[in-house]
């Protein structure tokens, strides 16, 4: 059985609904060794910001019950660097290569949208709006409809390339935050961003982590990213992208059948490197067991 | 520990490591780094020994695996330690299980390097800690001990009874190596900060991917920041390394 696996994002075609997590995936290059990168929809690289940042100290990660906490700090080399020295070797991917951006003001996400429009070989921008904006005295962007559709705003006006915002989950009312960015021109949304989370060592009595609290991922969170997808899903009519602790293809379809255009695997990559592509064979396997030709089919097919 | 392989394990060096997990277990979640304790074929198959103490959930879960089980692997992964093809001297340090690496190193420079004295400064909490001591007694010239409760050897840390003989090997001669927890490589590096010798470290870090992706286990270095221990390390020029402050 021929299977169709293609879907549009707002505008961004993919060979297939599998995508792999910013900040999970480094510049695509690492994992090069374990699997083959043309066969994924597209490869979602580490956040950049408009000049490098050397992160957190460590420690920065720690192991929790079916997850982790990681408190990285977006550590980048910067997006001139990025076009520089990652993304020629990425050129060469038969994907689509999304560049996940952030900034601590709007003028940061500006610039490096700008930057960006003549960079060969994007094929989108995924705004992550999860940082605190250090001119509203720290305010996360995306826990601000306001802020994230100001934001949101500010990249669309600039850039040319399709738009996707990455959402929080650290927020009371997702689905407020997913129709102001829709508003202000988003093509596609992606969520969810990690769950903020904390973990301390009883011994010597502080926290694992040197930041003190870290982005909660894995399948621990796979449930509330699921019903977030959800309820988004039904508040607005652009693609959305679901991501939280996918681990395999049965995690996949629950989010492809309650209503996600594509699904992003992150803390999984870590696991087994080459797991994308297990889970496209496997999503590929439910399909022609099911007599579904068309992924476009499946998607949002949720019965309640 | 030891696994059967793939052919592909042969090639691995000295100091370099492999993450290991429980085959479709999520618990522990993540895979766990360990420093390749020796390499060796027999039959056509190719085996990968492990060294490893329980201090966690993930070792507690591996010493309760039974002959058979089946485990995922990745590696060999990271930087090994420089074996240099001629050398005099080579001066081992090992605290603990940091004794893998350097026993792997050991095996390797008795077959390769010419004519090389090798020398082992060990040192672990007790008698009973002191594993693989009759492997490396086998390659070594001369092996030290020393013990924290005095049970073997000296009553001290390893490194105060290196430092007793350090007029003896820190020179241009020797090639020192060393693995073992923090605070040893720490007074290691303080031994050894004013006398010209080339001294490598194994550092030991938690990791999530161990191929250079998730940034989880950078140490600090004096001239290039943050650097990921699995992808640049997990063997570094001990000088590299910044140790004034705690680094995990």
């Amino acid at each position: 059985m021929k299977l169709e696996m293609g879907v549009d994002i707002g505008g961004l075609a993919l060979k297939n609904p599998v995508m792999t997590a910013s900040g999970t995936f480094g510049y695509g290059e690492e994992y090069s060794d374990y699997l083959d990168l043309n066969r994924l929809g597209a490869i979602v690289v580490k956040g950049l910001s408009l000049e490098p940042r050397e992160g957190n100290p460590p420690p920065r990660i720690i192991e929790t019950a079916s997850g982790m906490l990681n408190a990285v700090g977006l550590q980048n080399v910067g997006v001139r660097a990025f076009i520089d020295d990652k993304l020629p070797w990425l050129r060469r991917i038969d994907s689509a290569i999304i560049v996940n951006i952030f900034g601590e003001t709007i003028e940061d996400y500006v610039k490096v949208a700008k930057i960006l429009n003549d960079a060969v070989g994007v094929a989108a921008l995924e705004v992550n709006i999860s940082c605190p904006n250090v001119k509203r005295g720290g305010v996360t962007f995306g826990s601000d409809p306001g802020l994230a559709g100001e934001v949101t705003r500010a990249v669309k006006d600039v850039s040319r390339l399709p738009v996707i915002v990455k959402l929080t989950p650290n927020v009371t009312d997702i689905t407020e935050i997913a129709k102001s960015v829709e508003d202000a021109g988003a093509d596609a949304l992606s969520l969810i961003n990690t769950l903020t989370g904390m973990s301390v060592d009883i011994e010597k009595k502080v926290p694992h982590l040197e930041n003190v609290t870290g982005g909660l991922s894995g399948p621990a969170i796979k449930p509330v990213a699921l019903r977030m997808v959800w309820e988004v899903v039904n508040a607005v009519s652009i693609p959305v992208i679901g991501v939280g602790g996918i681990m395999n293809a049965r995690d996949a379809l629950e989010f492809l059948i309650v209503g996600a255009k594509a699904v992003q695997v992150g803390t999984a990559n870590f696991l087994n490197p080459g797991v994308t592509v297990d889970i496209i064979d496997d999503i590929k396997r439910y399909m022609s067991e099911k007599g579904i030709g068309d992924i476009n089919d499946l998607i949002g097919t949720l019965k309640i | 520990m030891v696994l059967k392989v793939s052919a592909s394990f042969r090639e691995s060096l000295p100091g370099q490591f492999v993450m290991v997990r429980i085959k479709n277990s999520d618990d522990p979640f993540l895979s766990r780094p360990f420093s390749i304790y020796s390499v060796h074929s027999r039959g056509g198959d190719t085996f990968v020994e492990i060294l490893y103490k329980v201090v966690g959930k993930g070792t507690e879960a591996f010493s309760r695996l039974r002959a058979g089980a089946v485990l995922n692997m990745l590696g060999p992964l990271g930087r090994g330690f420089d074996v240099p093809s001629t050398c005099k001297k080579i001066v081992l340090i090992a605290g603990g299980v940091g004794m893998a690496p350097l026993s792997f190193l050991a095996e390797r420079c008795g077959k390769e390097t010419d004519g090389a004295e090798i020398n082992c400064y060990m040192g672990a909490g007790s008698l009973e800690a002191l594993v693989g001591l009759d492997r490396i007694e086998e390659v070594c010239s001369v092996v030290k001990i020393s013990t924290d409760d005095g049970s073997r050897g000296h009553h001290g840390p390893v490194t105060e009874l290196f430092g007793r003989d350090i007029d003896l090997h820190a020179d241009n001669d020797s090639r020192i190596y060393s693995c073992g927890p923090n605070p040893m490589l720490r007074s290691l590096h303080e031994l050894l900060k004013d006398r010209r010798v080339v001294c490598q470290v194994s550092l030991e870090e938690r990791m999530a991917c161990g191929i250079g992706a998730c940034l989880g286990c950078v140490v600090k270095t004096k001239s290039d920041g943050l650097v990921r221990v699995c992808k640049e390390g997990p063997v570094f020029d001990i000088d590299s390394v910044d140790f004034s402050e705690d680094n995990g």
